[in-house]
C-alpha cells in the first residue's frame, strides 16, 4: 500500500498521451471549426477575413438548412422509436425466465450482423436493391403485386422510408443487447417477490424492469442521438449525394459536405454548419442525461409502488 | 386451469418464434441476396431473383477490374488504416485506462468524467476544422490524420476502464514493485497480458469501426490511389458501372464479406463486448 500512495504521479504519465492526443486532435479542430464558421475563408483562399455572425445569418436565412435539421431530427426519431420498441419487446422475450425462449444467442448473433457491415456498402446495397430494373421491383411486378416497375429512387416518401428501414435495421440488434444486458443485471429475487404478490407481467415490466433499466435506456437514447445527428452514409449515398429526392433525405452532415465541396469550397460557411448541429446535439444530449438521471429517492419511491 | 395456462403461454411462444423468424428473414435477405448476386451474371441478375449462388464470380471481377476498380488496392489501404488504427486505440486506451484504474492522482475523477461527457459529444462536426489544420501541418490526404486521432478515444477508454477493472489484481502490481519492475513494465509485462481478452474485443471494434468508416476519409483523402474500400464503393455508384450489376454486388459484397468472417469467428467477444461498455454506471 505505502509503495501505491509513493508511485500516485505515475498516473499523470499514463493518461498524458490521451491529453495531449485529445487537445491536438479533439479540443484544436472544434476550436478551428469555431473560428473558421466566423470567417469567409475557401478553399481557394487560405486566409478568409472575419466577418462575423454573418454565416450564421445567411444559415438561418436558408430554407434548405432548415429542411436539413428538419429531416436528421425526423429521419432520426422515426428509426430510433421502433428500433427501441422492437428491442424492449425482444429482450423482453429473450430474458422472460417463463417463455424460456430457444436459442437466444443464435437469434442475438444473427440480428446484430448488420451494424458491423460497412453502411457505405449498404446504401449502394439498398440502392441497387430498389434501383428501376432491381430485385424488389422484379419481385413485385412478378408476383402481379405491382400493375408495372415504380421508380422507387425518385419517390421522397420511399426513400425517407428507406433511409428509416435501414437505420433500424441496422441498429435494433445493438440496442437489443443493451437492454438484454441490463435487464439480466436485475436480481430475479425481485420478480419471484411481484410473482407471489400477484403481479402480471405486465405491472412487472412497468414497475421493476423498466426504472432499473433506465440507465442503459439514457445511454442508448443518447448515444443513438448523437449518432443520428451525425448521419451522413446512408443518405448520402442512397440517392444522388445531394439529399434527393427533393431535398427528402438531406441531412445535416450532407448539407455540410455540400458547402466544403462547392465549387469555391466555403470551408467558412461549412463550419457554420458544424458548430449549429455540435451546439445543438451536445445540449439536447447533456439536456437529457441530465434531466433523466438516476435519483435515488425516486427509483426506490418506483419500486415501491 | 393450470392446463389453460401453459397452453396459452405455448400460443405466446409459438406467435413469438414466428416474429423472431420474420426478423431474422429481414436480417439476412438482402446481405444473402448481396453475396449471391455477387457470384451471378448481369443476364442472370435481370432475369430474376435468386437465393442460389451461380459460377459468375471470377468474370465479375474480370469486369470489376477492367473498369479502372482497384480493389486489391482499396483493400490493402483499408487494411493497412484499420490495422494501424486498432493496435494505437487498443494500446492507449489500455495506457490510459490503466492509469485511470491503478492510480490516484488529483484530478483522476475530473478526467474520467471528462471523458465520460466526449462519449456523448459529436466530435464528427468538427471535421472541417480537422482538415484544415491537417491542410496547413501538410497531413492532408496522409493516413496519418485518420490513425492519430484514435490516440484519444473516449468510448474506447470507457470500455477499457470497465474491462479493467473487472480483472484489476493489485496483490501482482505490487508483487512487480518488489521484483524491481517499473511502473511502464508492469502494465506491459503484466497487466497486459492478463486483459488480452479485453484488448482483443476492444480490437475488434476499433478494426471494424475503421474499416467501415466513410466520412473521415472521403473528407481528408484525395489521391486515388489511397482511395478506401469505402470510397472505392461509393464510385461504384458512378455511370461507369451502369449495367454491371454483378460486377456492383461483388465490389459491395467483398468490402463486406471480411467483416462477416471476423463476425462469425468472434461473435461470443462481440457480443458479450457490446454492452461490458455500457451498462454499468
Amino acid at each position: 500500500m505505502a509503495s501505491k500512495v509513493r508511485k500516485n504521479y505515475y498516473g499523470y504519465f499514463f493518461v498524458a498521451p490521451f491529453i495531449i492526443g485529445f487537445l491536438i486532435f479533439g479540443l484544436y479542430p472544434v476550436y478551428n471549426t469555431i473560428a473558421l464558421s466566423f470567417t469567409d475563408t475557401t478553399l481557394m483562399k487560405a486566409h478568409g477575413s472575419f466577418i462575423g455572425l454573418r454565416n450564421f445569418e445567411r444559415l438561418f436565412a436558408d430554407s434548405t438548412f432548415l429542411t436539413a435539421i428538419k429531416n436528421t431530427w425526423a429521419l432520426w426519431l422515426m428509426n430510433f422509436i421502433p428500433q427501441i420498441g422492437i428491442a424492449l419487446l425482444l429482450s423482453v422475450w429473450f430474458t422472460s425466465t417463463r417463455l424460456k425462449i430457444k436459442g437466444g444467442g443464435f437469434w442475438r448473433m444473427f440480428f446484430y450482423l448488420p451494424n458491423l457491415m460497412m453502411p457505405s456498402a449498404i446504401a449502394a446495397l439498398f440502392f441497387s436493391l430498389f434501383s428501376f430494373y432491381g430485385p424488389v421491383n422484379q419481385f413485385l411486378v412478378r408476383a402481379d403485386l405491382l400493375p408495372q416497375a415504380i421508380d422507387f429512387i425518385r419517390s421522397p416518401s420511399v426513400m425517407r422510408g428507406l433511409v428509416v428501414f435501414i437505420q433500424w435495421w441496422m441498429w435494433f440488434g445493438q440496442t437489443t443487447i443493451l437492454l438484454m444486458a441490463g435487464m439480466t443485471s436485475i436480481s430475479v429475487a425481485v420478480y419471484e417477490a411481484a410473482t407471489i404478490d400477484g403481479a402480471s407481467m405486465w405491472q412487472m415490466f412497468k414497475y421493476i424492469t423498466l426504472p432499473l433499466i433506465k440507465p442503459v435506456m439514457i445511454y442508448v437514447l443518447v448515444t443513438s442521438l448523437v449518432g443520428g445527428m451525425q448521419m451522413f452514409d446512408i443518405p448520402f449515398l442512397l440517392t444522388d449525394g445531394r439529399g434527393s429526392p427533393a431535398n427528402s433525405i438531406l441531412t445535416n452532415n450532407i448539407l455540410m459536405y455540400m458547402k466544403f465541396r462547392s465549387s469555391q469550397g466555403h470551408i467558412g460557411a461549412a463550419s457554420s454548419v458544424g458548430v449549429v448541429v455540435f451546439i445543438m446535439t451536445t445540449f439536447v444530449a447533456l439536456l437529457i442525461f441530465y434531466l433523466l438521471r438516476e435519483k435515488p429517492v425516486e427509483k426506490y419511491k418506483e419500486i415501491k409502488q | 386451469m393450470k392446463k389453460n395456462y401453459t397452453l396459452s403461454t405455448n400460443i405466446y411462444r409459438l406467435l413469438i418464434y414466428i416474429v423472431l423468424a420474420v426478423i431474422l428473414v429481414i436480417t439476412i435477405v438482402p446481405v444473402w441476396l448481396m453475396i449471391a448476386n455477387a457470384t451471378r451474371s448481369t443476364i442472370e441478375i435481370q432475369q430474376g431473383i435468386s437465393m442460389l449462388p451461380s459460377k459468375y464470380l471470377i468474370s465479375n471481377y474480370k469486369i470489376l477490374l477492367s473498369k479502372g476498380l482497384d480493389l486489391p488496392r482499396g483493400f490493402f489501404n483499408s487494411f493497412i488504416i484499420s490495422s494501424l488504427t486498432t493496435i494505437v486505440a487498443v494500446y492507449f486506451s489500455m495506457l490510459t485506462a490503466y492509469g485511470i484504474v491503478v492510480y490516484d492522482f488529483k484530478g483522476k475523477k475530473v478526467l474520467y468524467n471528462f471523458i465520460l461527457v466526449l462519449v456523448m459529444i459529436p466530435m464528427q462536426l468538427s471535421i472541417i476544422g480537422f482538415y484544415q489544420y491537417m491542410v496547413k501541418i501538410g497531413l492532408d490526404d496522409s493516413y496519418a490524420a485518420l490513425i492519430l486521432p484514435s490516440i484519444a478515444s473516449a468510448g474506447s477508454v470507457f470500455f477499457a476502464k470497465q474491462y479493467l477493472e473487472s480483472i484489476m489484481l493489485h496483490e501482482l502490481i505490487d508483487a512487480g514493485r518488489i521484483d524491481g519492475a517499473s511502473e511502464l513494465g508492469i502494465f506491459h509485462r503484466i497487466m497486459f497480458p492478463i486483459a488480452v481478452p479485453g484488448a482483443f474485443t476492444l480490437g475488434i471494434f476499433a478494426f471494424v469501426a475503421a474499416w467501415n468508416n466513410f466520412f473521415n476519409a472521403f473528407i481528408l483523402i484525395t489521391s486515388r490511389d489511397k482511395y478506401t474500400l469505402p470510397m472505392l464503393v461509393q464510385t461504384l455508384r458512378g455511370d461507369v458501372y451502369r449495367h454491371e450489376y454483378g460486377a456492383i454486388y461483388l465490389g459491395l459484397a467483398a468490402s463486406v464479406v471480411p467483416i462477416i468472417i471476423i463476425y462469425f469467428l468472434f461473435s461470443r467477444y462481440i457480443v458479450n463486448g457490446i454492452s461490458l461498455g455500457a451498462v454499468k454506471e
